[in-house]
């Protein structure tokens, strides 16, 4: 379903949000930490820290919806994917080295564009880190602007 | 709860904030909105211009969750947020317009605000700092309280508006540390406002304008109220994105008014009696220089000193009224009119715009005070001009013109001393002004 750019779009490092909710329909948020797109499954592998967001993390159940948007910090760019939830559990050995890997990353690019250390000391978290699968079903386009919210076909993002 | 008066470092716009909510099949939406804005304490609003998802996932069940993050230590909030009611009118849709309108300048309207919503604050919680690369620094924020009153006591000695402007802006930077301020007041006749007072820049800017209602001072100048610009530069590169999105070529940033990479600004309106009569505006290249207790403190300073202005130039206007007639100014011979290098003076009625020697000097009001003295200068060698001559006398024509003379007659002094020309206009006593000149002006009126 993501093409090709937005796949690295996605891969690339851009700041993450995610939205689950519970039974009641109250949205709960949460940062990403890094994710990956199985090109012959064609699903998302989607890393947050339980500890940041355990209300987030914890609506994160198998069959549950979710959003996830990718900003690119340096001049807004983003896509918002929403899909199901497939699989949720503890990030193995390769996951937490590539949450970690993002982690540092990010953190670097933020520095450069400005953004203290202690400004970044709450946003993004490598630890307890929760390996979500994420079947990809409808993707928009969510840069800020009267396009934000527009629906992506697979065709636009090929 | 976590008290939302403790989070009001959260509500400055500096870090775009982050909205969820979920539609008709549960399935959740989350996106950056631009602010969040404080209310009361267990109210916020929210402007969103481009999220139609989000209202209408609002509409079905009331819910939003939002996260804010304080501009200064990074520190994380989530709000549990359920919808109270729209508002198109009044104070909070006005304060949130506002900061709009700053951004929305050269937007061609795509930015507009429409409707803010006021939401209910059920819970608000702390995220945790799970990766905590330094502590955050305790924030220290002075009392200003005796630094107002040590400033408004030196702007009340001030005895007439031009040591008062001057005192002023000193004395910003001196106390508080603001030290790059101007003082611009209203020009008459376009709508637009003049710099008269400067302190901070390499050039002082006599004159230099700004538009009603464009950028941080024509807005604050235009709506009367205060504009506080806590990180502009990611205001920015949010506008930036929006421009690229929507397709806008034009592609010149917003003006700002001095420094070259501001990254605070604030701008007060001067109001005396309901009449805006200025804008203080004062800038920094650090973030965060004006904080809430700063907007405060200003507002007080502001207060003062649009009172005192108002009070200095009206006192100076009685006590010319009350002298007598012999202190008319004196009328030199036609014959004893300088000598020396030709003076190209060029006018435009149009707009009032007076070129010296070429190069333009200043336009409107004081372009046409120059000009009128000049001519009475040709004509019959006059040098020294009186307050309450130039306000009696019907040539001039000039609209709005008694309230406004003694800053436009400061604006003129200024901006001849600053281009230091062979024209300067100087304060002989108090309502005299004396014109002198390094040669002999030829007038050319430039009809349209």
């Amino acid at each position: 379903m993501l093409g090709r750019e937005l796949a690295e779009f996605i891969e690339s490092p851009v700041m993450i949000l995610f939205a689950t909710r519970d039974e009641a329909g109250r949205p709960m948020i949460g940062r990403g930490s890094g994710v990956r797109f199985d090109r012959q499954s064609g699903r998302l592998r989607f890393l947050a820290s339980r500890c940041q967001w355990p209300r987030a993390v914890g609506e994160a159940l198998a069959g549950r919806p979710i959003a996830t948007t990718y900003v690119r910090a340096a001049d807004y760019k983003a896509c918002q994917i929403k899909g199901r939830i497939l699989e949720a559990g503890p990030a193995d050995a390769a996951c937490r080295a590539l949450g970690q890997a993002y982690v540092a990353e990010q953190l670097a690019r933020m520095l450069a564009l400005g953004v203290t250390r202690m400004q970044l000391s709450s946003t993004l978290s490598d630890r307890e880190l929760v390996c979500l699968t994420i079947e990809p079903q409808e993707i928009f386009e969510q840069t800020p602007g009267p396009g934000a919210g527009r629906r992506l076909t697979p065709e636009a993002v090929a | 709860m976590i008290p939302l008066e403790s989070l009001r470092d959260s509500f400055e716009g500096v870090i775009p904030s982050v909205i969820a909510t979920t539609d008709a099949d549960g399935i959740p939406n989350i996106s950056y909105l631009s602010h969040v804005h404080y209310v009361d304490g267990t109210h916020v609003a929210l402007s969103n211009q481009f999220f139609s998802k989000t209202a209408a996932n609002v509409a079905r069940n009331g819910f939003a969750t939002v996260m804010v993050v304080d501009g200064y230590s990074g520190q994380q909030h989530v709000l549990d947020l359920v919808f109270a009611r729209s508002e198109t009118e009044g104070e909070i849709f006005e304060r949130v317009a506002i900061h709009l309108a700053i951004l929305e300048a050269r937007m061609s309207g795509i930015m507009k605000l429409r409707a803010v919503d006021i939401y209910r604050v059920d819970d608000c919680r702390a995220v945790p700092a799970a990766n905590p690369l330094v502590e955050p620094e305790p924030l220290v924020l002075p009392d200003l309280m005796g630094k107002v009153a040590r400033l408004t006591a030196r702007m009340s000695d001030c005895g007439d508006p031009e040591t008062l402007l001057d005192a002023t802006l000193e004395g910003l930077g001196e106390l508080f540390g603001y030290r790059h301020s101007m003082v611009l007041v209203p020009d008459g006749e376009r709508g637009g406002l003049t710099t008269i007072a400067s302190r901070g820049y390499d050039q002082f800017g006599f004159g230099a304008e700004v538009p009603l209602g464009r950028g941080i001072i024509g807005v604050a100048a235009e709506r009367r109220r205060n504009v506080r610009i806590t990180d502009l530069s990611r205001g920015q590169r949010y506008i930036q994105a929006v421009r690229a999105m929507a397709g806008v070529e034009d592609a010149t940033p917003i003006p700002l008014p001095a420094l070259d990479k501001p990254l605070s600004q604030i701008a007060l309106p001067l109001a005396s009696r309901g009449r805006l009569v200025g804008v203080l505006f004062s800038e920094s290249t650090e973030r965060f220089t004006f904080r809430h207790r700063d907007e405060e403190a200003l507002t007080v300073i502001t207060a003062h000193l649009a009172t005192a202005l108002s009070f200095l130039s009206e006192e100076r206007e009685r006590a010319e009224t009350d002298r007598r007639e012999k202190t008319e100014a004196s009328t030199d011979k036609a014959g004893s009119v300088s000598e020396g290098r030709r003076i190209a003076v060029r006018f435009y009625p149009r707009d009032g715009s007076l070129f010296v020697d070429d190069d333009y000097l200043i336009r409107g009001v004081p372009g046409r005070l120059l000009l009128h003295f000049l001519e009475d200068y040709v004509r019959t060698g006059k040098q020294d001009f009186l307050n309450r001559e130039i306000r009696r006398d019907r040539r001039l024509q000039l609209p709005d013109f008694k309230d406004n003379l003694e800053t436009r007659l400061i604006l003129l002094r200024r901006r001849l001393e600053e281009k230091a020309g062979p024209i300067m206009l100087e304060r002989a006593d108090r309502g005299r002004l004396r014109l002198t000149l390094a040669g002999y002006p030829e007038i050319e009126v430039m009809e349209d």
